[in-house]
């Protein structure tokens, strides 16, 4: 059977409705673009009618191409209500969005929308997916078929529990419930310890939880196919390196197993089997599992009927392209009708066998929230994630340690420094920092029995690391006793002239890179990143001399087995002969670089304009070579290129590409900032850019040469200095005045830049930066305060701008760029800003001789302009401005830098039919003890924008996309400066009028009644009344504004912990008294807004 | 360090890795296996007697070898198809020196060692497959640096010089694989006689399970002097057009009416009996991941494989359906009578590596007995 009788028997187009998953944040990323985006094709491919509703404005699958119409709206029950009944679709699949979609639908079901219009819902029915969502309910449907669910017991008292955990059986671990922050749990071993655990946890909470204790047992996860015929099989498994305990999220993890016999993947394999065919599944599904290290016994975890985080993984990891395929199944075909499209020739109704190695390493970015406990557990931390390909373990992980942190020297570079008592805690109690500890251990030669009872892993795993750490030390010695020479190379030569053909082959199949090496052997020579760059070239060369170079391979799901042309490539020393490459008669190629892991700061934006640009480039009939590591992406995805390496975005790995390759050029403005500073040493090792030169690339981005460029432009720029001690410190600030902004020059993850606004918040600002040395100077600048920020994305070809969209920050200057809420066209600018903040750019792209994708930010105040940055690539905007202006910039670049004249003739700037709001997504709820406020550290961890008629519609829709809904119940308000109450003054009588109840604490309330505005006081927390925190918790209120006093993050006050228990408890939160502004107004302004607005789809791209 | 040792192939061509296992020369027939897990079974099986087991996964070794028993008694440990290595050598990437898994008694190069079974690790193994691919019944042999001899292969090969290649498919190798004496297992209600081509241990295990006496009978019995309640033709190696008079014998068991099932030769076998042919397969189906369907049905199953030998589709009597068929390559992955209860598959239903999708099969076969 095709299509499913019903859609096929319509007699016209069927129309189906996917629910996306909304901006991106922790747990729940980029992948669901990716599975998005192959149902939308998969569809496609059927000639239905798609309707998308999904408010990130930065992921593909909102592109408005042929088929498919766009809604940027929240993936809220009303609006896709009104969707709905606008667009009247036949079905709606919810399995592509993450949980977000599936809460979505599951409303749609109970209150009966679907059935309403007429909606079918295609793939899990709601009620598995609420079965499976209900802890009782699913750990019952797994004892009818006698699956073994972990024991857990609620209990109120000593004895109770004491029967409980001898019922389960030691060891125990036990909960408090309703604690914070994991307090009062631990494990018991016997009762004795349970006693004591469970007496004093039940004196400061109601409840335990006891519950069998895993710990130290094995993860493991299958992904699984099922279609409506029965017909199920599991993709592959996937085991993590860190045992039980450790969100999967955040785990290390390797597909396929390592550490499993035949008889424990099979009989997790069956088990897998079982449990999504009586859960009567159709389509994707993921089971996780708890193993016992040391026999056969089991637990299932958890079930997720759904695509996930895992399955993007699975797919990138197999080949298998898990989304296209579970959008087929849920159209109703069965898996034996479909091909695998990756080979061509098999079917999809198989298990692929893989003949290469996985890794999945988290990249957390702990370090941009302050405060934040590092400690890694049942919560996710991470903000993204790479995978590694090898044919070895060493070899895969090496790859994925210097895929997230871009750092070339990987696993020897980011030491673990504290002492040993700090060593056995980091492996005992995990944060981001364990592996790193891991092979520090095995540095000082700590036994792998040691490590595996203070950490869990399994010995498997720790016995690679410290073979690999054991060559790690080989290496080194080869440096020792070496002097330090004029010249690198010929201290490379010095060092490393006598190792023969074979030695470096077991490095490199050890996953040992270029400048890792050069890096060991000139440990402690007091070399800088730029000369081991240099030095790497050395060590290139004389491997290259003995005839040591990585091969492709391919990733084809049938570990050969058959012929494929599959196109999905990796590099590896562990083989001697390259395959050969899927063949096109196309005569020019280009190489475009990925943006690596998604982190603060470049995340799905980024793909988007790497994806736009490689598929600009097919559609004028060049190969586009993509190269990337991050699974969660469309840019991964085999058929957004020619050829796809999913790969290290590194000197040393891109020069082995090229090798191969032998590309036209190179682009490295598409994929953030991380291919952008690639460009430079790419450059020099004599390739070819696409696009910006070299130079141009790299005055935009060296402080003091583009400072000068714009002094001799005569453009204002804030002032600044690189300084190198106290005095110069204070000289500047005497000149200047506070505050400051200030930026360490060297700061391992990027994070640290702070405002000073006295001498006090200076000096803590200074401690924080480490040391100050003419090596390590301080960049300190003027911050000028209450500037508006204005941003200008276009593209220039040969130094003139051919096209230039200007948009503004609601928020004044001083929050991150990334954090603000974005409106295009600007709403609130005077003819003559727009007018200098275009010439100005002008004659930047011209002074820098542009050539390609731009992005250039400006401050604001009274007309009076000042240039803050030139980004000399494309942009984290990009997406957002060229979806609401309706002309994609991404393809206008790629036409520039491969020479093509771009087609301009359709866009009009001054005929935009609609206004755009983009607002800034975050992940605090996940992030325990982070300050939620907003400052000059980007924060966010995803955007969505939306599109209206006017900004306050725009701007409604955008905030409500990013978890800001309208207050109902009650407003509380805390505005910490004096100035700022009388800012709030007008918002304040907005919301009476609009008869919202205000709430105040105590210094605000009485501010705002002595203005004569109705307002109920609350006490702060200690004063032991109706405080604010109860207000908060106990939903008094269910919006939150809270106007932090400065932009200072880094301390603990009333403050903070009121927007904490506004953002644990779910209440809506604004800390920035503009947005704030701008919000109530629009709120005012469109009454009644769900009822009155009519939903409009996004217009589709004139160029 | 390890000795270095080459692999020869009967086309000329040759590669350099290092022996791990026992020092000697062996030859055989290249063939390659994508399972991921399921080396010890795999190269306990006696299906790959006379063949060089080439692994796909890189990684061979990782969570060890059981504790091998000497002889086939109650209960039949897990991890071996059979008790010794049976494949004549073995070639992999990387293996695992050290083991740590709670069911492993030694790595894999000792284990090997003490079954004195050579090894090769270190090549290009997805380039062998290439190879093999590309050239019908590639033969191969291992040549260590320093050999102390030669593999033992049993009667059926004896080399005469260091040069000669072994093809298993010009040899009838039952007598090398079989039991030579009937054993009997388990004190079960159904009595099961099983023509022991080279037995699968786990075939042995789950008719067990389902409450049965196993009869294990060398694969020359005169199985007309059997008295059992249903057959079951063993999996094993070779070409099935080489096994004796035991296609006669079988031609007999099909003018009674007692339940039948072949597995992977057995089903061959059967098929002969039965008046198809066979022929050899450019390079086989080795892997866990095979996908059957069953035939005038949607329903698929992935099955756990390793042939060289197919049954030929247009050969099939009038009386006889296909059971099965392979997805890929629409191969006949199973036949059964129209009328009388025969039937075999090509795959392995009882698994042991790979998956366990079609174990229905076997109870399937019990209830014919039953009824």
């Amino acid at each position: 059977m095709p299509m499913l009788k019903q859609l096929a028997n319509l007699g016209r187009t069927p129309k189906v409705l996917i629910l996306g998953s909304g901006g991106l944040s922790i747990g729940q990323a980029g992948e669901f673009d990716y599975s998005g985006t192959q149902a939308i094709k998969a569809l496609i491919e059927e000639k239905i009618e798609v309707v998308v509703v999904n408010p990130n404005i930065a992921t593909v699958q909102t592109n408005p191409t042929a088929g498919v119409k766009v809604y940027l709206y929240p993936v809220e029950v009303d609006w896709v209500e009104k969707v709905i009944a606008a667009e009247r679709p036949d079905a709606i699949i919810a399995g592509f969005g993450g949980q977000t979609a599936l809460n979505c639908l599951i409303k749609l079901d109970e209150q009966g929308i679907l059935k309403k219009h007429k909606v079918i819902n295609l793939g899990t029915p709601a009620s598995v997916l609420r079965l499976t969502e209900d802890r009782d309910e699913f750990a019952q449907k797994m004892r009818e078929i006698s699956m073994p669910v972990p024991a857990s017991f609620a209990c109120e008292a000593y004895p109770s529990a004491l029967t409980a955990a001898n019922r389960i059986g030691y060891p125990v671990i036990v909960r408090a419930a309703f604690a914070l922050g994991g307090l009062g749990s631990g494990f018991a071993n016997n009762d004795e310890e349970l006693k004591a655990l469970v007496v004093p946890a039940l004196a400061s909470s109601p409840q335990v939880l006891v519950e069998k204790s895993l710990k130290g047992w094995k993860e493991v996860e299958y992904e699984v196919m099922r279609d409506s015929e029965g017909n199920t099989i599991t993709i592959c498994n996937m085991e993590n390196f860190d045992p039980l305990g450790i969100h999967t999220g955040d785990s290390i993890v390797v597909c396929p197993s390592q550490s499993l016999s035949d008889d424990e993947y099979q009989i997790l394999r069956n088990a897998a089997i079982k449990i999504v065919s009586s859960l009567g599944i159709v389509g994707e599904c993921n089971v996780q599992y708890a193993l016992d290290p040391h026999s056969l016994n089991f637990y299932i975890i958890e079930v997720n009927a759904r695509l996930s985080r895992s399955s993007a993984l699975a797919s990138k990891a197999s080949g298998y392209p898990i989304a296209y395929i579970a959008a087929k199944v849920v159209l109703g075909y069965d898996l034996l009708e479909l091909k695998n499209p990756v080979t061509g020739i098999t079917c999809a109704f198989f298990e692929p066998a893989l003949d290469y190695i996985t890794i999945k390493f988290p990249r957390w970015d702990l370090l941009k929230f302050q405060g934040v406990d590092r400690h890694l557990g049942s919560t996710m931390k991470s903000v993204g994630e790479v995978m590694a390909i090898g044919r070895s373990f060493p070899e895969a992980l090496q790859k994925a340690t210097r895929m997230v942190t871009e750092h070339p020297e990987g696993l020897s570079a980011q030491r673990f420094k504290g002492s040993d008592e700090q060593l056995r805690e980091e492996l005992n109690s995990p944060t981001d920092k364990r592996l790193f500890a891991v092979v520090e251990a095995f540095r000082r030669g700590w036994s792998l029995d040691h490590l595996r009872e203070l950490s869990s892993i399994d010995l498997w795993f720790l016995s690679n690391l410290k073979t690999m750490m054991a060559t790690e030390a080989e290496i080194s010695k080869y440096g020792e006793g070496s002097e330090k020479l004029e010249r690198v190379d010929m201290m490379i030569l010095q060092t490393l002239g006598t190792v023969n053909a074979e030695t470096w082959r077991r490095w490199k199949i050890q996953g040992f890179g270029d400048e890792q090496i050069a890096g060991l052997v000139l440990r402690g020579k007091g070399l800088g990143a730029g000369a081991l760059c240099k030095a790497s070239h050395g060590v290139r060369k004389l491997r290259l001399e003995h005839n040591v170079r990585p091969v492709v391979k391919k990733i084809d799901t049938t570990a050969g087995e058959y012929p494929s042309p599959s196109n999905y490539l990796y590099m590896t020393y562990g083989g001697t002969f390259s395959e050969t490459l899927p063949e096109d008669n196309k005569v020019f190629s280009a190489v475009v670089l990925g943006g690596g892991s998604y982190r603060i700061g470049t995340s799905v934006e980024f793909d988007w304009c790497a994806v736009s640009c490689s598929r600009k480039l097919q559609e004028s009939g060049w190969r586009s070579i993509i190269v990337n590591c991050n699974p969660e992406t469309v840019s991964t995805d085999y058929n957004s290129s020619d050829r796809l390496y999913f790969e290290e975005l590194s000197v040393e790995r891109i020069l082995d590409i090229t090798d191969i390759e032998r590309p036209v050029g190179i682009i490295c403005s598409m994929g953030g900032q991380l291919p952008n500073r690639l460009a430079k040493p790419l450059s020099e090792a004599g390739l070819k850019l696409l696009g910006h030169r070299a130079d141009s690339i790299d005055t935009a981005e060296d402080r003091a040469r583009f400072s000068a460029l714009l002094d001799k432009l005569e453009i204002g720029q804030p002032r600044w200095v690189a300084a190198t001690g106290k005095d110069e410190i204070k000289r500047f600030i005497d000149d200047v005045g506070f505050p400051v902004l200030i930026r360490p020059s060297y700061v391992l993850s990027g994070a640290a830049m702070s405002v000073a606004y006295d001498d006090e918040s200076l000096q803590f600002c200074l401690t924080t930066a480490s040391d100050i040395s003419p090596d390590h100077p301080v960049v300190i600048s003027e911050f000028i305060v209450g500037a508006r920020e204005i941003e200008l994305d276009g593209v220039a070809k040969n130094g003139e701008i051919l096209t230039a969209i200007v948009s503004e920050h609601i928020e004044n200057a001083g929050v991150h760029s990334g954090d603000a809420t974005l409106v295009v066209p600007a709403q609130r600018l005077y003819v003559e800003t727009v007018r200098r903040v275009k010439r100005a750019g002008r004659a930047i792209a011209q002074g820098l001789n542009l050539n390609g994708p731009f992005n250039m930010q400006f401050l604001a105040k009274e007309n009076e302009i000042k240039v803050i940055e030139c980004n000399a690539r494309a942009a984290r905007s990009f997406p957002f401005v060229s979806k609401a202006v309706g002309l994609n910039l991404a393809d206008v670049a790629t036409d520039v830098m491969i020479g093509v004249k771009p087609n301009l003739s359709r866009f009009n700037e001054d005929e935009l039919p609609y206004v755009g709001v983009k607002a800034a997504m975050f992940s605090f709820k996940r992030l325990g003890g982070a300050d939620p406020v907003l400052g000059v550290e980007m924060a966010s961890t995803g955007e969505v924008g939306c599109i209206g008629e006017n900004v306050d519609q725009a701007l409604l829709l955008a905030m409500e996309a990013s978890g800001v809904f309208s207050p109902k119940k009650g407003v509380l308000v805390s505005s910490g400066s004096e100035k700022e109450k009388l800012r709030f003054l007008p918002a304040a009588r907005t919301l009476v009028s609009l008869n919202i109840p205000l709430f105040g604490t105590p210094g605000t309330a009485k501010y705002l009644q002595e203005h004569g505005i109705p307002v109920t006081s609350l006490a702060w927390p200690e004063e032991d009344k109706f405080d604010v925190i109860k207000a908060v918790k106990e939903g008094l209120v269910d919006f939150v504004i809270n106007i932090p006093k400065d932009t200072q993050r880094n301390e603990l006050t009333r403050g903070s912990a009121v927007r904490q228990a506004a953002v644990k408890f779910g209440c809506s939160l604004l800390t920035n008294m503009e947005i704030v502004t701008a919000y109530v107004h629009a709120l005012e302004r469109c009454p009644d807004f769900l009822a009155n607005h009519k939903v409009i789809p996004l217009p589709s791209f004139k160029a | 360090m390890r000795q270095k040792c080459k692999l020869v192939l009967s086309d000329g061509t040759s590669f350099s890795g290092e022996l791990i296992g026992a020092p000697l020369r062996a030859s055989g027939e290249l063939v390659f296996t994508t399972g991921m897990v399921g080396y010890s079974e795999a190269i306990t099986d006696p299906s790959y007697f006379g063949q060089i087991l080439c692994f796909t996964y890189p990684l061979i070794g990782n969570y060890g070898i059981p504790d091998l028993p000497r002889g086939l008694d109650l209960p039949i440990p897990r991890g071996f198809e059979s008790a010794k290595a049976r494949a004549a050598a073995v070639i992999l990437a990387i293996d695992s020196s050290e083991v740590f898994h709670w069911n492993s008694f030694q790595p894999l190069d000792e284990w090997l060692t003490s079954q004195g079974v050579p090894a090769i690790v270190g090549l290009d193994t997805r380039h062998l497959v290439h190879l093999i691919r590309s050239t019908p019944n590639l033969l191969a042999r291992i040549e260590p640096e320093h050999p102390e001899g030669y593999r033992d292969m049993g009667a059926v090969f004896q080399p005469k010089n260091a040069t000669s290649f072994f093809d298993p498919g010009n040899h009838n190798v039952l007598p090398e694989v079989s039991t030579d004496k009937k054993m009997i297992f388990g004190k079960g209600k159904i009595r099961v006689g099983l023509v022991d081509c080279g037995v699968k241990w786990n075939i042995i295990r789950q008719f067990l399970e389902y409450d049965c006496e196993v009869q294990l009978l060398p694969w020359d019995t005169r199985l007309s002097d059997v008295d059992c309640d249903l057959w079951l033709l063993s999996n094993g190696p070779g070409d099935p057009t080489r096994t004796g008079d035991l296609v006669q014998q079988v031609e007999g068991l099909l003018t009674q009416d007692r339940p039948i099932l072949g597995i992977c030769l057995g089903h061959q076998i059967l098929s002969l009996a039965a008046g198809a042919n066979t022929r050899r397969m450019a390079y086989g189906h080795r892997s866990h991941n095979q996908p059957v369907y069953e035939v005038g049905t949607r329903r698929g199953y992935i099955t756990s494989q390793n042939h060289s030998y197919v049954v030929e589709d247009a050969s099939l009597p009038s009386e006889w359906d296909a059971w099965f068929r392979n997805v890929n390559d629409q191969t006949i992955e199973g036949i059964k009578h129209k009328t009388k209860p025969f039937r075999s598959v090509q795959f392995h239903p009882e698994a042991s590596g790979g998956p366990r999708d079609t174990s229905w099969i076997f109870e399937q076969l019990l209830a014919e007995v039953k009824k």
